[in-house]
């Protein structure tokens, strides 16, 4: 085993040494950072998510299954803490999907690509838990196992899920005529 | 509309998993079928658009403010971390909620600008609290930590004060800094380590140090952290070491 590898950061952050912790941190601020954004589609609450997720990890690492994946673990935390988040924003502010986002979405990629702002405001519209598989899948680039890892669902249903998730994205699409 | 089956293999040839009898069993359906083309193609598209969204940069200093905000996390013998203090309240110690302990140190606080609150932590005794203001000239000192950290620089001392460590501040700052002080889960605040514009001493004239007893930490060589607050959020941070045992 690499002496950074997963298992062995934890093991040193559970003993207490903050360097290995902070190993941690630097591995997978981003993906965690990002997961959040997808989910909330707003800067400032995907940091404060992110950040609530490393410090509960960090927390209840002596409750971390070494055997499983560290970063299915992990992941699965910040989705837990983002679906939180949406709702305790529901009652204030329901995302209709329409209204101007702060999260710089796909059409980063290609600037005035229609297809992409579609497909953003498309993702705000479906339920927390289709944007949840989009983004595991297409913005994370996870296998079906680790999905199930994070989401706790057999891989079957989450492949069913996903396919439910891209179909209603494409039925808004279609809606809108943005295809 | 596309039935289950077919929507099942567009999907399926979308992630590369269909074998060779299902890729042709695709084929023949979408040479027959004009909306399974359709649906295909639109579900293609918006696969490979999806994917390729870049992941984004992570604000500046996240990664930091993680770290600062971390409590001290060396597991004790025989206690689990999953039974130490919530860092989630560790997050909000500033609110009313996590300062449990306030209304009980309120009774022992001395004039002056030092004052201490538990925040986190085992439950002290009493006499844990009545930790002194003024440092005790025969306190022998252990370990000194340079700060320089933007708006907070200066020394942070730590001193045996008999069977009780005491924490000596010589630090200056623009704005009033509190410290939190965490030793493996044994959490105090300290309020107004100085007040800004410079040092202040617990008689609150500038230039004397402000010293602050540590009540229950323990002496067994391990690290003392103190992080220092301004306005809510960690400016800095420092580590000493506790002596062994006395």
């Amino acid at each position: 085993m690499k002496e950074d590898d997963d298992g062995v950061l934890v093991q040193q952050c559970r003993s207490g040494d903050r360097t290995a912790c902070g190993k941690l941190v630097l591995r997978y601020q981003k993906p965690v950072f990002n997961a959040a954004l997808r989910m909330l589609r707003n800067v400032e609450d995907a940091r404060d998510v992110a950040q609530t997720t490393f410090l509960k990890a960090f927390e209840h690492l002596a409750d971390y299954d070494a055997t499983r994946k560290f970063y299915s673990w992990l992941y699965r935390i910040a989705l837990n803490e983002s679906l939180d988040a949406l709702g305790a924003r529901k009652a204030f502010e329901p995302i209709s999907g329409d209204e101007e986002d702060a999260t710089p979405g796909p059409e980063q990629c290609a600037e005035g690509d229609q297809l992409s702002r579609a497909i953003d405001q498309a993702l705000a519209r479906i339920k927390p838990e289709y944007r949840a598989v989009i983004t595991l899948r297409h913005f994370m680039h996870l296998s079906y196992q680790d999905m199930g890892d994070i989401l706790m669902l057999p891989e079957k249903t989450v492949k069913s899920r996903l396919y439910e998730a891209r179909q209603l994205l494409r039925e808004d699409l279609v809606l809108r005529g943005a295809t | 509309m596309a039935d289950s089956g077919q929507l099942a293999l567009i999907n399926a040839e979308i992630d590369g998993e269909l074998d060779a009898a299902q890729r042709a069993e695709l084929a023949r359906t979408l040479l027959a079928d004009t909306k399974a083309r359709e649906l295909r193609d639109g579900l293609r598209r918006l696969c490979q658009t999806l994917d390729a969204v870049p992941l984004l940069d992570p604000p500046a200093g996240l990664q930091e403010s993680i770290l600062a905000a971390m409590p001290q996390i060396a597991p004790r013998p025989g206690r689990r971390l999953a039974d130490r203090p919530s860092v989630t309240a560790w997050k909000h110690a500033s609110t009313i909620t996590a300062w449990r302990y306030a209304a009980l140190l309120a009774g022992i606080l001395v004039a002056g600008g030092v004052m201490f609150q538990l925040v986190r932590g085992p439950t002290p005794q009493p006499t844990e609290l009545a930790g002194t203001i003024a440092l005790d000239p025969a306190a022998t000192l252990v370990d000194t930590a340079h700060i320089a950290s933007g708006p907070v620089s200066g020394h942070v001392s730590l001193y045996r004060d008999r069977a009780e460590l005491t924490l000596r501040f010589e630090v200056t700052a623009s704005t009033p800094i509190d410290a939190r002080v965490s030793s493996e889960g044994h959490i105090l605040q300290i309020l107004g380590v100085t007040r800004g514009g410079g040092g202040v001493s617990d008689s609150g004239a500038p230039g004397v140090p402000a010293a602050a007893a540590l009540p229950g930490v323990a002496m067994h060589g391990q690290d003392i952290t103190v992080t220092f607050i301004s306005d809510g959020h960690p400016i800095g941070s420092a580590t000493l070491r506790a002596p062994g045992s006395p």
